[in-house]
């Protein structure tokens, strides 16, 4: 009898130690620094892509669609790029669709909220009128910023340039070219 | 409340509870000194716990259960049940409740059940916090194991694609320490076209990682992006440059990082 009410404290101790045990593993997953980077890491790189697509696709078929597209551009950045795409005005013209063929995260500060990205872009451009489309490669290079909880956007992108190329482009490598 | 014990005894009986204990329980009782009914509330403790799982739903059930031990000696045990329970709680079990000894029995399942599911529902939220594949790569995570197969990989794709006329060989050699499964069966096979030309033709290659990023990194296999600037030179002729965009995978064979497969991108 006396053993039982041994065994049933050192039952009660034990299941009291695995809870313990379990809580604190929990805890320290929830609070584990990597585990939140990796998660920041993630979302940087799954919105960068959205956004990159985005601001190298427009439709210009019609003045109205081209109005969209620019409107979508403002929504998928900030900071400079954001203003120098207010100021482009919609005009019909040849249409950009843009498909994110890779991409990676090479920079990431999670406390200052900002990441770099560099992607491979197709863009399928089609001139006003035609149904030939052309295909074109691009290498980006992008700066996000976190606007808000979990939100990033594309506050600086560039072509990646080709040393020794001299000619290649180094500005701004947006959809902005089609739509003038 | 007679008929609840009454019927708690019998599916008591059924369950096959050790009947010695029970009798021993019961004798225990009728000898009836307070600290006899202490044992008879520490008694059932460890059927209850033995039970396990349903004992947890079956707090309620519980209640009854520790009774129908009590009175399933004589019918006596009954007053000396009601009895022992006045005595149960003085007994050194602290509760002041008339219940007092049934109760810790349940209550005290009913912790180490609480207890085994919580310790158990805490692992499960830590295994799934930590095996989404979020959290298994370890690209900039592991900022000195992504700095180390960016630059192998790096590195390793410069020196296989670039070639003079007369460095074929030290090209060659390189790429066996380089490449890896697939990779290597296909850069021979591309080398040895290119091989005749190079001679003939005096042409030269150079070749730059200009930027690498990690995508992937679990373990010992990596998927990486490398943006590449190729200048070829033929004979005395200016270069021309040009953009190349290749979807590396490697893996960690032999102490070093080799490229055992490549895509254009």
């Amino acid at each position: 009898m006396r053993r039982a009410r041994v065994l049933a404290g050192a039952g009660l101790a034990v299941a009291l130690a695995f809870c313990g045990t379990g809580a604190w593993t929990y805890a320290q997953a929830r609070t584990d620094d990597a585990l939140a980077f990796s998660r920041e890491r993630d979302d940087a790189l799954a919105q960068g892509r959205d956004h990159l697509a985005v601001l190298n696709t427009l439709d210009a078929s019609t003045r109205e669609h081209a109005e969209t597209g620019i409107k979508a551009w403002r929504d998928a950045s900030t900071g400079p790029l954001h203003t120098e795409l207010s100021a482009t005005r919609a005009a019909t013209g040849a249409s950009a669709r843009a498909t994110v063929t890779e991409a990676a995260v090479t920079a990431l500060d999670v406390r200052a909220g900002t990441a770099k990205l560099i992607a491979t872009v197709r863009v399928d451009v089609t001139p006003q009128g035609a149904s030939k489309t052309t295909s074109d490669r691009k290498r980006l290079e992008a700066v996000l910023e976190r606007t808000g909880d979990d939100t990033w956007k594309v506050r600086a992108l560039s072509a990646v340039p080709v040393a020794g190329a001299g000619a290649a482009g180094s500005g701004t490598a947006t959809g902005g070219s089609e739509a003038r | 409340m007679t008929r609840v014990p009454g019927k708690a005894t019998e599916e008591h009986a059924e369950s096959g509870a050790p009947p010695a204990a029970q009798g021993t329980v019961a004798q225990d009782t009728a000898g009836g000194g307070p600290e006899a009914a202490g044992e008879a509330a520490g008694g059932p403790e460890v059927p209850g716990e033995a039970a396990g799982g349903p004992e947890a739903a079956g707090e309620a059930a519980g209640g009854p259960e520790v009774p129908g031990e009590a009175a399933g000696g004589p019918e006596a045990a009954d007053g000396a049940g009601g009895g022992s329970d006045g005595h149960g709680a003085p007994d050194g079990r602290g509760s002041g409740s008339r219940f007092g000894g049934r109760w810790h029995a349940a209550a005290f399942a009913a912790a180490v059940a609480v207890l085994l599911l919580g310790g158990s529902a805490f692992f499960y939220g830590a295994h799934q916090l930590r095996s989404t594949p979020s959290a298994q790569n370890r690209a900039l995570t592991d900022t000195v194991a992504t700095e180390r197969v960016s630059g192998e990989v790096g590195d390793g794709l410069a020196r296989i694609f670039s070639y003079t006329p007369t460095g074929a060989d030290a090209t060659a050699r390189s790429a066996r320490t380089v490449l890896g499964g697939r990779a290597a069966r296909q850069y021979d096979d591309l080398f040895a076209q290119l091989r005749t030309n190079l001679e003939t033709q005096k042409i030269t290659l150079n070749t730059q990682a200009v930027r690498t990023g990690v995508i992937e990194l679990d373990g010992d296999t990596a998927r990486l992006l490398v943006l590449l600037d190729q200048t070829s030179r033929r004979d005395e002729g200016a270069g021309t440059s040009a953009a190349a965009q290749l979807t590396v995978t490697a893996r960690f064979q032999e102490n070093r990082w080799r490229i055992v497969d490549i895509k254009a991108r």
